[in-house]
């Protein structure tokens, strides 16, 4: 082989996601960049194809009797039903137009958390709304207003923030659409909405993570 | 319907399986149904008791699954991914809501997920059905040893360390063979995307 090889795209994380063994709150956040990047939907694509074929080859359990008939009955009294769904869907409506234009993952997820609890004000030009997706991990979405900003914070642990749309930028760098910027208990920073239009960021933060020397890297990739 | 048990289904399968959710789609077909439910539903049934649910449990969730694939038969798209991609795509979800027996990532220094994104994004890359025709001409010819570690990782959810433990092996010869395996799913196809 004397092609030089291709940058490996396989992460942990894509597997993990694949198979459905990642907490959901990073599951989102995956599932989140893949919406809006080729190179990591495209990696996705390859492990669901991969998983695909594996359940081909998986050995066949005997259902059980009558499992077909149960499950035609299962589906004649789901399709009287199918009314409630509308109608939830129509109470989560109002002042949530912005959230109609967040990929798709995550749309769903926000507009629920929007019917449920609302976004909260936590400063000027800032709004923050909290997920429902994980036991353990907190899940958030952050609204930032163009020239707003965050006050000064540190991390009690490591946070993950995915912009979604419009850009922010701190101390570091500045982070568009698709990026991920990674703080940690040693980060103290300012971040400031860009200027031209509200910033939407999908932050997951987890005291737990094994970190190995990522920091580092994030900031020569940030240089 | 006649399809061998136990290996990957060929491209004649395939396309079955497609046509029998159109018929499921578009005019709610039963015996489409019942035909996708025999070659699927035992499948899903022995993929759930791998990952550890009981019988009772694992009937219950592969039902649960095929319920599904018949209410959302009309977002089946067979230009996006194979039906079997597909009824995993519903499996997975499940077992998510079933068990939420989940894990927090273990993470390497050159973590691809933090790269900043590429501004020059590749406009011509593969279709979705192309890409499922190579990645499975690729499987097919990889080192069983390679496989194995793919299907450990992507199927079974075992995280690099559970796998090491598994088969018994240094865990940087995990994580070297499954990256390689994976680059080449995708190295060949991006020989196989130029014009």
């Amino acid at each position: 082989m004397s092609l030089p090889a291709p940058a490996p795209a396989y992460s942990p994380l894509y597997s993990a996601y694949v198979s459905g063994s990642l907490d959901p709150a990073f599951a989102l956040l995956v599932e989140t960049q893949a919406a809006l990047r080729q190179d990591v939907r495209e990696a996705l694509e390859i492990g669901d194809i991969v998983a695909g074929v594996q359940l081909e080859a998986t050995a066949p359990v005997a259902m059980g009797q009558g499992a077909l008939d149960r499950t035609l009955s299962a589906i004649d009294l789901l399709e009287d039903k199918v009314g409630d769904s509308r109608s939830a869907a129509a109470n989560a409506s109002g002042a949530l137009d912005e959230l109609l234009t967040l990929p798709e993952p995550l749309r769903e997820t926000a507009l629920m958390a929007a019917g449920e609890k609302g976004w909260s004000y936590t400063g000027p030009g800032l709004r923050r709304l909290r997920l429902n997706v994980s036991d353990t991990v907190e899940a958030e979405l952050h609204r930032i207003e163009p020239g707003a900003a965050v006050p000064r914070h540190t991390h009690e642990a490591t946070e993950f923030t995915l912009v979604i749309q419009g850009g922010f930028s701190d101390e570091t760098g500045s982070f568009g659409p698709g990026d991920i910027a990674v703080k940690g208990p040693e980060d103290t920073h300012t971040p400031v909405g860009d200027e031209d239009g509200v910033c939407i960021v999908l932050a997951v933060r987890d005291g737990g993570l094994r970190f190995k020397g990522l920091l580092g890297v994030v900031q020569r990739f940030l240089g | 319907m006649r399809l061998s048990d136990e290996t990957s289904a060929n491209s004649s399968d395939r396309q079955l399986f497609a046509g029998l959710m159109a018929a499921i789609a578009d005019r709610q077909c039963r015996d489409s149904f019942a035909q996708l439910f025999e070659y699927f539903a035992p499948r899903l049934k022995g993929y759930m008791q791998q990952l550890g649910a009981d019988p009772g449990e694992a009937e219950e969730l592969a039902q649960e699954v095929m319920i599904t694939v018949w209410r959302k038969a009309g977002q089946f798209d067979p230009a996006k991914a194979s039906v079997s991609t597909w009824i995993f795509r519903i499996a997975r979800n499940r077992r998510i809501d079933a068990h939420r027996r989940t894990r927090k990532p273990e993470l390497d220094p050159d973590e691809p997920m933090l790269r900043p994104a590429d501004p020059e994004q590749p406009d011509a890359t593969l279709s979705r059905a192309q890409l499922e025709d190579t990645v499975r001409t690729q499987l097919a010819t990889l080192p069983p040893e390679q496989l194995e570690l793919l299907k450990a990782a992507f199927y079974q959810g075992l995280s690099h360390s559970e796998i090491a433990k598994a088969f018994d092996l240094p865990l940087g010869t995990v994580k070297s063979r499954i990256r390689l395996a994976f680059a080449r799913l995708r190295g060949q196809l991006e020989d196989g995307a130029g014009p």
